[in-house]
């Protein structure tokens, strides 16, 4: 059987993190979204995926061509009309039935064989949530889809979709027809044929994440680190304590005194210490220089970046390529954050710094803040508000 | 220079041979052709691209297990079907491909029609068929032998006899060549990444030698005739297919990779808590020598990082380094043993590099090479040598792994001066912080391509465009040229830039845009001034500037802008724009971008 | 008839032990597991093999030549690039019209052997307690009706055992072969699609031992070492105790004070003792020294290693040319005795054993009084130093200071 996997996407709100790579790459525990997509489809009887690619499509297809184990072929979304809309693009690709997915939510193995292995010809991943309203939320009649409502008003259901399918091949007639009348998401071609009578069959889906703010990818980075094994390379000088699942790339060097609990991920080529501390749940890409006595707490540090000495980093993000200057801090705390017309709280967010950052020495950060790609900071700010892309701070 | 490759064994020849072929493509992609012995000589030959050749031999069907393919880069002779190798003796029975030069090919041309031979194209390699067949008594490796004796110049053959079905001969001096061992089959092909797939036990042939093979068995012959016992070397590469990823061209996918290759050439080389700079041992060795001069020497692109690379270390250590174009560097070079030669070449096989390398190490000088390629023949000639870690480079033009040459020898240059004492701990931690800085300042260029492509629409239809600069930008002004030349086939030339006014001024005009490199150092007030001159000439005058100069917006027609680095790394930005400006350029005018016209990626003649 | 053995897999779930070496290479009593069926299908009558090789061909064309050290005649055919079982069974096509096939990471018996010699188009069945881990066979009768792939609810407990009878009917099969999921030509689809047009007997095997992870290496070791004939051809001191079946090999020397139980093989060229403890079912490969006050048990160790100087060595596999510094010890029984867990390729896989020492790789080194914990894994050329610890799965050429 066939995947598709709608790719194509750019994740406005995911900004400044998807400035320069597609939603779908940004990394959790140091891989990107798509790829742990796409190591829950193996063995499942998937050997083929069709990728269905658009927003900076060659991040993508230069990281992927080195992936074995599933075939992946690629059509391009030019314009991002919807869901729907962008399982069309893959319709020659397709010779049986088939499973849709999303490159940017995380989803286990066994669910997917639930879904390959269900008999009906329509299946749909349905998931237990506490605030079902946010998405589109399903109602059962026996085992069956019976109703699929989109963000309702209410507070109403409990079970939500993933967004996960299983058609036909002919679900790509009905995707036209409905294409022709301006409709592009996929929860309305359900809608449409349930209406006309078609048995949808329910499986519930283990565990489903979905990755819409920047804050979300702590904590997916946090949950994914649970299935991370412990494996050491490079050196480790004298007096360093590891405990609990750390994963320490090759080449990479962690220098005496430095304290690692895990579960965390260090990548290739590092430099760690001495006397680093790094807390649970932390993930370090490769070539990170993390400088004497700075702290890092359950926090997601790209590659390429540098961290000054006695650096406090906790609940945050630090983007690729970014440099930070000694005794920088991150305050972590509760912050209401506005996005698109709705006001979010969240608890313990530390800063969002985007790529290719430089922020000089004692520089501190307000919890929450967002600190866009390219920016420059000069010693000793005190960051309170959100800062766009390409800025100084003199 | 060509690939060639050959086969006995018990596969079907002519699909081994495609595959090889396809792998050799970057050698030479002209025209290529392939000839299967089964019963007969059965030849097939295309002009254009290996896919040509592939599509008439899947229409055809060829038993056969022993065979010679060949992908030609004409040397002699235009690109014809007729021209394309193999080529048969008169009685059609012998089967030759050549990768080479025969110097005396007139001469022995002419001797053979005297005799009645007739020639059907108009190489250099089919004289060597006809001189094969002229010596052959019933034995093939003979008459090679007897054959090889009249040639002058390099080659690389393999032959095949209808009279001797089961043996291939192949013979060699100074074109790579290459056996590849199987069990109950036998490769020969004139690099190891042709035959990885099917085997990785290899002998390299030596200068000189001749080998037979059959399908269980190699021999090897050297000069007199005498057996010689060759080692079998297990090759341990990983062959990675590389692909463009979405890119519509390899080029720019490799100008796009070039944040990730500065990355990867310092990978393990820097500690930022030691502040030391790692080499391998027998290179450590190399660079702690009490060097009193360094020489380097290689050819086009890898010419331009040595000299970029003679400003770095002259600037760091204080030691006088002298840059020789290879070809040129054996006759003139001057050679001392208290002197270090660098050898610059992204393959590793370059004829002319390699031949300045062993000149090198018969006078007695320690060398050192910097190459891209693993295992290949400049690493196994020179004392020691250093990886560019850059994945491989398929376009033909060289992009990333200039970059990478230049970021090599600054780390050389930093390593010395270590060593020397001429830079402490503090200055070096500086420096490697501005290198730190180069890759996100690679991608800020790499954001601002759709300004660079706006400048090329202004300089696509020029007669000629010129590149001129001072100090550290001389050389990155005669690689800007040469990328311009390469691959949008306008004429380009590179100036220093105080040269200009000592003659190439006659040439400029209102249609030939200068592109001045102005970087923000002790250059520029010259430099500004050279605008000056030019712009009274008549033609628009394009900046690469420092985004912090203001100055250069009074004088400049058009400014493309790099981001502020030390004035030693600020070359690695302003490279990238030279190699945008020259992509958008072809791309605008339709050239044929990872496979220019009348060039080869890695050329091994000389 | 010819034997076709497939040695060309590198064996991935027995890192590290297959970063230098293929499966078929890694040794059993000093053997490599693929002489061991050579021997096997040479009593059962097979006289002329072809080795389908591929992962460090070298070693195995290095080791067996052309056969004539075991008076048989052994051709070679190169895989290349890992296709399947169906591709390496393809490539024999001109050289072999009736053949028999054995996985030569799979050690069969050789009255088994010797059975499906006499029965053309047949293949070897076994059966398992735990299906689940491969392809079960459903059979009709005797005939073979169709392999699964590895199924959650196994229908039978028959399982696919890796050895076949063909004739050149299976060719045909095998260019019809696709591609599977797993992206390689399984000779299981070549079958199922012969099995419709020409039956193929099932015949149930008796002796079957498969080898999967490194810890199986220890149990196939037992086994082979159970049955070992005891040969003496080194020197043996005085003073020393050997009992049970133990094998020594040529300019070996036990010094006094050695203490050996067997069943024990200790190779050539071997320096062992003085006062040293060998206990049953270790394997001691060519060129090793074993010094004082140490003790090994139920472990392969394997060439040029050295466990010199009072370390103690439990359920344990020594790759070659490592040496444990003095007074390196390695844990093989968890405190609290519940089962060992080992960290392989990233994946945590319950060994089911409850005493499991160390599998280390190739050039290892232990600096003085380090320490090496139960169900690690040490990849080549690794460096554990002077009183340091060794816990988990340590990639190769990892230092641990």
């Amino acid at each position: 059987m066939k995947a598709i996997i709608l790719a194509a996407g750019e994740g406005k709100r995911l900004r400044p993190f998807t400035e320069t790579m597609p939603k779908v790459m940004l990394p959790i525990a140091n891989k990107p979204l798509l790829e742990h997509v796409l190591d829950a489809l193996k063995n499942t009887g998937v050997a083929e995926v069709v990728l269905v690619v658009g927003y900076k499509k060659e991040v993508i297809m230069d990281y992927l061509k080195d992936y074995k184990g599933i075939k992946i072929t690629y059509v391009t979304q030019d314009k991002q009309l919807g869901t729907a809309h962008a399982l069309l693009q893959a319709k020659d690709k397709i010779k049986g039935s088939f499973i849709v997915l999303a490159g940017d939510n995380i989803i286990d193995n066994k669910s997917i064989q639930k879904l390959t292995q269900d008999k009906s010809e329509y299946s749909i991943l349905i998931k237990e949530h506490s605030h079902p309203s946010k998405y589109g939320v399903i109602f059962l009649e026996k085992q069956n889809l019976k109703e699929l409502v989109e963000k309702p008003k209410e507070e109403i259901g409990k079970f939500i979709s993933t967004g996960i399918y299983k058609f036909p091949k002919n679900v790509f007639k009905k995707i036209e027809a409905l294409s022709k009348q301006g409709i592009h998401d996929l929860s309305s071609v359900v809608q449409s044929l349930l209406k006309e009578g078609m048995i949808f069959s329910t499986n519930i889906a283990s565990s489903w994440m979905d990755i819409v703010y920047p804050w979300d990818l702590i904590q997916v980075n946090e949950t994914m680190l649970q299935n991370i094994k412990a494996s050491t390379g490079g050196t480790i000088e004298k007096n360093v304590t590891i405990n609990g699942s750390v994963s320490i790339g090759k080449d990479t060097k962690i220098y005496s005194g430095s304290y690692i609990v895990g579960p965390v991920i260090i990548g290739e080529g590092c430099e760690i210490g001495p006397n680093v501390c790094i807390f649970p749940s932390t993930s370090i890409g490769d070539n990170s220089f993390i400088h004497p006595a700075a702290q890092i707490q359950n926090s997601v540090i790209m590659n390429d970046t540098h961290i000054g000495s006695s650096s406090f980093i906790t609940n945050s993000i630090v983007a690729r390529g970014s440099i930070l200057g000694h005794n920088f801090s991150s305050t972590s705390g509760e912050k209401t954050i506005e996005m698109e017309g709705e006001f979010k709280k969240v608890k313990n967010l530390g800063s969002l710094i985007g790529e290719d950052c430089t922020i000089n020495n004692h520089v501190v950060v307000d919890p929450g803040v967002i600190i866009g790609r390219k920016c420059k900071i000069e010693s000793m700010k005190r960051i309170r508000k959100n800062i766009e892309s390409n800025s100084k701070v003199m | 220079m060509c690939g060639i490759i050959g086969y006995n064994g018990f596969r079907d020849a002519d699909k081994v041979i495609l595959d090889g072929l396809k792998r050799l493509e970057y050698r030479g992609y002209d025209s290529s052709g392939l000839a299967i012995l089964d019963k007969k000589q059965q030849v097939y030959k295309e002009v254009g691209e290996i896919k040509q050749l592939e599509k008439t031999i899947t229409k055809t069907k060829t038993a056969g297990t022993i065979g010679l393919g060949h992908n030609r880069w004409a040397t002699h002779g235009g690109v014809t079907k007729e021209n394309a190798h193999p080529h048969l003796s008169n009685n059609k029975k012998i089967a030759v491909v050549h990768n080479g030069i025969i110097e005396n090919f007139k001469t022995l041309r002419e001797e053979l029609e005297k005799q009645g031979v007739e020639f059907r194209s108009q190489t250099d390699s089919e004289i060597i068929a006809h001189l094969i067949e002229k010596n052959y008594k019933g034995n093939l490796e003979n008459a090679v032998f007897l054959a090889l004796k009249k040639l002058k110049g390099s080659y690389a053959i393999a032959v095949v006899c209808e009279d001797e079905p089961d043996k291939m001969v192949g013979a060699r001096n100074e074109s790579p060549l290459v056996v590849g061992v199987g069990d109950n089959e036998n490769f020969l092909a004139s690099d190891v990444p042709a035959l990885l797939k099917y085997t990785n036990r290899m002998i390299f042939i030596d200068d000189g030698e001749i080998c037979v093979l059959t399908k269980n068995s190699v021999k090897v012959f050297n000069g007199d005739k005498k057996e010689v016992k060759k080692k079998e070397e297990i090759i341990d590469w990983d062959i990675k297919d590389a692909e463009k990823s979405g890119f519509p061209h390899f080029m720019l996918k490799e100008i796009y990779d070039q944040p990730d290759t500065i990355n990867q050439t310092i990978r393990g080389r820097i500690s930022e808590i030691e502040r030391s700079i790692r080499f391998p041992d027998a290179v450590e060795k190399l660079l702690n020598n009490n060097l009193d001069s360094i020489y380097i020497v290689a050819c086009g692109t890898s010419f331009y990082a040595g000299l970029v690379g003679k400003y770095l270390i002259e600037q760091l250590t204080g030691i006088p380094v002298f840059v020789e174009i290879a070809s040129e560097y054996r006759y003139f070079g001057t050679r001392r043993e208290s002197s270090l030669v660098i050898a610059i070449t992204q393959s590793g096989e370059t004829a002319d590099t390699l031949a300045a390398l062993k000149e090198a190490k018969n006078s007695g000088c320690k060398t050192l090479v910097i190459t891209n390629v693993i295992g290949s023949t400049a690493t196994r000639t020179a004392d020691g040598y250093v990886l560019n870690q850059s994945g491989p480079e398929i376009g033909v033009a060289a992009t990333k792994t200039f970059i990478s040459q230049i970021i090599v020898l600054f780390l050389m240059a930093m390593k010395i001066g270590l060593i020397n004492d001429k830079i402490g701990s503090d200055e070096l931690y500086q420096h490697i912080l501005h290198l730190k800085e180069l890759p996100k300042q690679v991608r800020t260029i790499l954001d601002r391509s759709d300004s660079i492509a706006d400048i090329a629409k202004q300089i696509k239809d020029s007669k000629s465009v010129f590149f001129i600069g001072r100090g550290i930008n001389y050389p990155l002004s005669l690689e800007g040229a040469l990328k311009l030349k390469e691959i949008s086939y306008i004429h380009a030339e590179g100036f220093a830039a105080g040269e200009l006014k000592h003659g190439p001024f006659a040439l400029l005009t209102k249609d030939t845009p200068v592109i001045v490199i102005a970087t923000m150092d002790s250059t520029y007030d010259k430099i500004i001034a050279n605008i000056g001159e030019v712009k009274a000439r008549g033609p628009n005058v394009i900046a690469i500037a420092d985004d912090k100069d203001i100055e250069i917006e009074k004088h400049a027609d058009f400014i493309l802008r790099f981001p502020s680095n030390s004035k030693l790394l600020s070359c690695i930005s302003i490279i990238v724009i030279l190699q945008l400006l020259a992509y958008h350029t072809a791309n605008i005018r339709g050239c044929s971008i990872d496979k220019p016209r009348n060039l080869a990626k890695s050329v091994t003649v000389e | 008839m010819k034997c076709v053995i497939l040695a060309a897999g590198e064996g991935k779930r027995m890192h590290p032990l297959t970063y230098t070496r293929p499966k078929v290479m890694l040794p059993l009593a000093n053997k490599p597991l693929l002489e061991w069926n050579l021997f096997n299908a040479r009593a059962a009558g097979l006289k002329e093999f072809i080795f389908v090789v591929g992962y460090k061909s070298e070693m195995v064309r290095h080791y067996f030549e052309h056969g004539a050290k075991w008076n048989v005649s052994i051709e070679y055919v190169n895989q290349g690039k890992p296709q399947g079982t169906a591709h390496a069974i393809g490539l024999v096509q001109k050289f072999a019209k009736d053949f028999v096939v054995l996985s030569g990471d799979t050690i069969f018996g050789k009255n088994d052997i010797k059975n499906i010699v006499n029965k053309d188009n047949s293949m070897g069945l076994f059966k398992v307690e735990q299906p689940q881990d491969y392809g079960v066979v459903e059979t009709k009768k005797d005939t073979i009706f169709h392999i699964h792939e590895k199924m959650d609810n196994p229908i039978s407990t028959t399982i696919n055992a890796g050895m076949y009878h063909f004739t050149k009917d299976i060719f045909t099969y095998i260019e019809k072969t696709q591609k599977s999921p797993r992206g390689e030509y399984e000779i299981t689809d070549s079958i199922n699609m012969m099995t419709k047009k020409k039956p193929l007997t099932g015949m149930v095997l008796k002796e079957w031992k498969d080898v999967v992870y490194p810890w199986h290496l220890l149990d196939a070791n037992e086994e082979v070492l159970k049955r070992m004939k005891k040969e003496v051809k080194g020197t043996i001191e005085k003073q020393t105790t050997i009992t049970g079946a133990v094998s020594i090999g040529k300019n070996t020397m036990i010094l006094s004070g050695s203490y050996i139980e067997g069943p024990v093989v200790i190779g050539d060229n071997c320096k062992i003792g003085p006062n040293c403890y060998i206990r049953p079912y270790t394997s001691i490969g060519n060129g090793c020294h074993i010094g004082n006050a140490c003790e090994i048990k139920n472990s392969i160790v394997m060439a040029n290693s050295n466990i010199p100087h009072q370390n103690y060595v439990g359920d344990s596999i020594i790759g070659e040319h490592c040496n444990l510094g003095a007074g390196t010890k390695v844990a093989n029984l968890r405190l609290d005795k519940k089962n060992i867990f080992v960290v392989l390729n990233g994946k945590k896989i319950d060994t089911k054993r409850r005493k499991l020492g160390t599998i280390i790789g190739d050039a290892v080194q232990t600096g003085i009084n380090s320490v090496i914990n139960v169900g690690s894994i040490i990849g080549n050329n690794a460096l554990i130093g002077p009183g340091a610890v060794a816990n988990g799965e340590i990639q190769s050429n990892t230092k641990i200071m």
